[in-house]
């Protein structure tokens, strides 16, 4: 664990903007860890807004719906911030403005009903790995404790904290929809202490939330990266460290995040499948960096042509996602995803020259998972990739990327990590 | 738009080898300072030689293998400074150059370079001289008068003649001995410098310091002829050794147990070799010992699984 730079201004402290009416939608079919999606539509076909254009029948999977009301142009290959290239859907949108009924109270449903309108609206954790919020809500185990995760650790991003300050109510609400499924015995909700203002606004919804039976606190986390891994997050707070091969569900635990919850909230009192999420936009190749509520599937570029967003010099990195666990592209014809937390643009690429190890063990002391990067990094570059798996766990690796950071020779610790990982799976 | 995809993070800290070795540069310069006050133009000499041998030797190296220069990241000024601060004011030129090409080709550069030797440099290059020279690195001039006089180091009155030398000496430096060895003071400040900017690890000279000083409490209960925890603190290379040359990261274990091991170990080394060796000082060998062992260390104290 480390303290790493924020940059999170302006950004931080910019109202939210929206924009709802691309022009052109590029929807990947894989949006998520599990199934991917096979289309439901036809070219050619018009689609209301709202209705699911591509599911799975497999377990893990999420229902992908259209945003808007649209015309099916093309199914096509698109690109993809994390898969590079993957089969999608492109939309044409027609604008209308649909508008979405207002349920007055939940008390009348089931968990099951509330599990299947969840399921329906394509619900996913939107913190990064964007597992179906379905399965994990229909835990086959007993949960105490439900920590919600608005912890946002890494640089740069302030999309969770402008949802805190502007949605708690809504938040709020997406809890108890989850509280009332899982029936746990506390609900913790944890914010980092560098987001003085969500902690206040998040406290004030929490007072007046209608949550009954069950205990809701407020807890402030020390800002260091990466409070808000889910490992982390649950031995900080619990005290319990979940070993590799484990689910937080095991040790009765279950995080989710703050954007989640708020999808949840509109799923079930709106019937809004989610298909419009808030997006940081941030760097310092950006004229103004902010937050845009944006549709799933809108591209980056479509935002530099309608000069929502505008460069002041030419980015040399764009980075999907977090500066720490994000991944860089190679243009601006990528859209965006139900687990995109924010596209950064900088305008220094910060590669710098590796040089030799000197053992200081910067990246052990760092390391969040007990590993021994620079030991492993030595046997991935004699490419001895099983060695390293079996002496030094790199299974265990989260790739945080807290060890390439640390490293004061250089080295792309991280890296070596996700290659070892790979090539141990692939066999 | 030529956009870089390098894998993530996509951010680093600032902190580079180069200055690493800058911050223990500047944590050098009082003990540099007090050389120089102590010993004169033999210390700046010594310096000078050591520090001029060690680049060039690193620089023939680096030509040799055809790899690019490393003399830009500093290790190697690093090893020459504290070469020269750990050789007596008598040291010969010759026997400077000796030490610092056996320093910087043998026990640096053949084991690979830096990051990768299992011995501290600077430590073999005296070791050398002291199975070399034996007689000139056994000779020490007095402070102030370099030129003319010569006497024994505190911890050899004391081992063989049991004449205690007053604190204040030892701390300020005011003794025979290595030229950046004498004074405690400045090599204080230097320390907590590197332990403030966490250049340094402080659990390495936390545990040996500690480890001699109950030691020498023990010895001193028993015998008060083998010298207080003070003297025995202040006194030869224990923080010369315990700040600068066992918190080198390239020769010490990477993990946080195996630090305290090697502190430990060290500690109770240099203190038997003290009390029952036929040298007045042990800190030198005792560092090079555990160094050997620091690959075992490692071994052994690999972190716990996390949760496991």
């Amino acid at each position: 664990m480390a303290h790493v730079k924020e940059h999170k201004e302006p950004q931080a402290h910019t109202a939210s903007e929206s924009f709802l009416t691309p022009s052109k939608l590029f929807i990947p079919l894989s949006q998520h860890v599990g199934a991917i999606c096979q289309p439901t539509v036809k070219v050619g076909d018009i689609v209301e807004e709202g209705s699911i254009i591509a599911s799975s029948n497999v377990f893990v999977s999420a229902a992908i719906h259209a945003p808007l009301k649209a015309k099916v142009v093309k199914i096509d290959t698109l690109r993809h911030p994390i898969l590079k290239r993957a089969q999608g859907i492109i939309l044409e949108p027609i604008i209308e403005t649909k508008n979405y009924p207002i349920r007055q109270t939940i008390d009348d449903l089931t968990k099951e009903q509330l599990i299947a309108i969840i399921k329906n609206s394509g619900v996913v954790g939107m913190g990064g790995a964007a597992f179906p919020t379905h399965i994990k809500l229909n835990s086959p185990k007993p949960i105490d404790t439900i920590i919600i995760n608005g912890c946002e650790c890494e640089p740069y991003l302030a999309c969770d904290n402008r949802l805190m300050i502007e949605n708690g109510k809504e938040i709020l609400t997406g809890i108890e929809i989850a509280a009332k499924i899982i029936q746990p015995k506390k609900i913790i909700f944890a914010i980092e202490n560098n987001k003085p203002e969500a902690i206040k606004k998040i406290n004030q919804a929490i007072n007046e939330s209608t949550i009954k039976n069950v205990p809701v606190e407020l807890k402030v986390m020390k800002s260091v990266f990466p409070q808000g891994g889910e490992k982390q997050l649950i031995q900080a707070i619990t005290g319990i460290k979940i070993p590799g091969g484990k689910l937080p569900l095991d040790y009765g635990c279950l995080v989710t995040n703050v954007a989640t919850c708020f999808a949840i909230h509109d799923a079930v009192y709106m019937d809004k499948p989610l298909t419009q999420r808030l997006v940081t936009f941030a760097g310092d190749a950006l004229v103004t960096p902010k937050n845009i509520w944006i549709k799933i599937g809108t591209t980056l570029k479509e935002l530099f042509d309608k000069k929502i967003l505008e460069f002041k010099c030419e980015p040399k990195k764009i980075i999907s996602g977090g500066p720490m666990m994000g991944t860089a592209i190679d243009g601006l014809d990528y859209p965006i995803l139900k687990a995109t937390g924010g596209f950064l643009f900088l305008a220094k690429s910060g590669n710098t020259k590796e040089t030799a190890c000197i053992r200081c063990s910067r990246c052990v002391d760092a390391c969040p998972m007990n590993l021994l990067p620079l030991e492993y990094a030595k046997l991935a570059k004699k490419e001895e990739f099983d060695a390293a798996m079996n002496i030094y766990n790199v299974a265990d690796c989260m790739e945080c990327g807290l060890c390439a950071w640390s490293c004061p020779a250089k080295i792309p610790l991280t890296h070596y990590a996700k290659t070892i990982k790979k090539y141990c799976t692939k066999k | 738009m030529s956009l870089n995809i390098s894998s993530s993070p996509h951010l680093n800290n600032d902190l580079t080898t180069q200055k690493v070795m800058m911050h223990v540069l500047i944590a050098l310069a009082p003990a540099i300072a007090a050389s120089m006050i102590f010993f004169r133009h033999k210390a700046l000499f010594l310096l000078i030689i050591c520090t001029l041998t060690s680049a060039l030797c690193e620089q023939a190296i680096t030509w040799l293998r055809k790899k690019p220069s490393t003399i830009s990241d500093l290790s190697a000024a690093v090893s020459g400074i504290l070469l020269a601060l750990i050789l007596p004011p008598a040291t010969t030129w010759y026997a400077a150059v000796l030490a610092s090409v056996f320093s910087i080709i043998i026990a640096k550069q053949l084991f690979g370079g830096l990051g990768a030797n299992i011995f501290n440099p600077a430590l073999m290059g005296r070791a050398f001289l002291m199975a070399a020279y034996p007689k000139m690195m056994t000779t020490y001039s007095l402070p102030y008068n370099v030129d003319a006089l010569s006497g024994p180091t505190p911890l050899a009155l004391n081992k063989f003649s049991q004449v205690v030398t007053p604190n204040w000496d030892l701390f300020i430096g005011n003794i025979p001995g290595s030229i950046g060895e004498t004074s405690a003071l400045c090599l204080i400040i230097g320390g907590v410098y590197l332990l403030i900017l966490r250049i340094a690890d402080w659990r390495v000279p936390l545990s040996l310091l500690v480890t001699s000083s109950l030691v020498a409490a023990i010895g001193y209960a028993f015998n008060p002829g083998l010298g207080s925890v003070a003297f025995h603190l202040l006194s030869g290379g224990m923080l010369l050794g315990a700040l600068f040359m066992a918190t080198d990261p390239v020769t010490t274990p990477i993990t946080k147990t195996g630090r305290y091991i090697f502190g430990i170990g060290c500690g109770i080394m240099i203190m038997v070799l003290r009390y029952r060796s036929g040298l007045p000082e042990g800190v030198m060998y005792s560092i090079l010992f555990m160094n050997c062992l620091t690959p075992l260390i490692n071994r052994y104290t690999r972190p716990k699984r996390f949760g496991i």
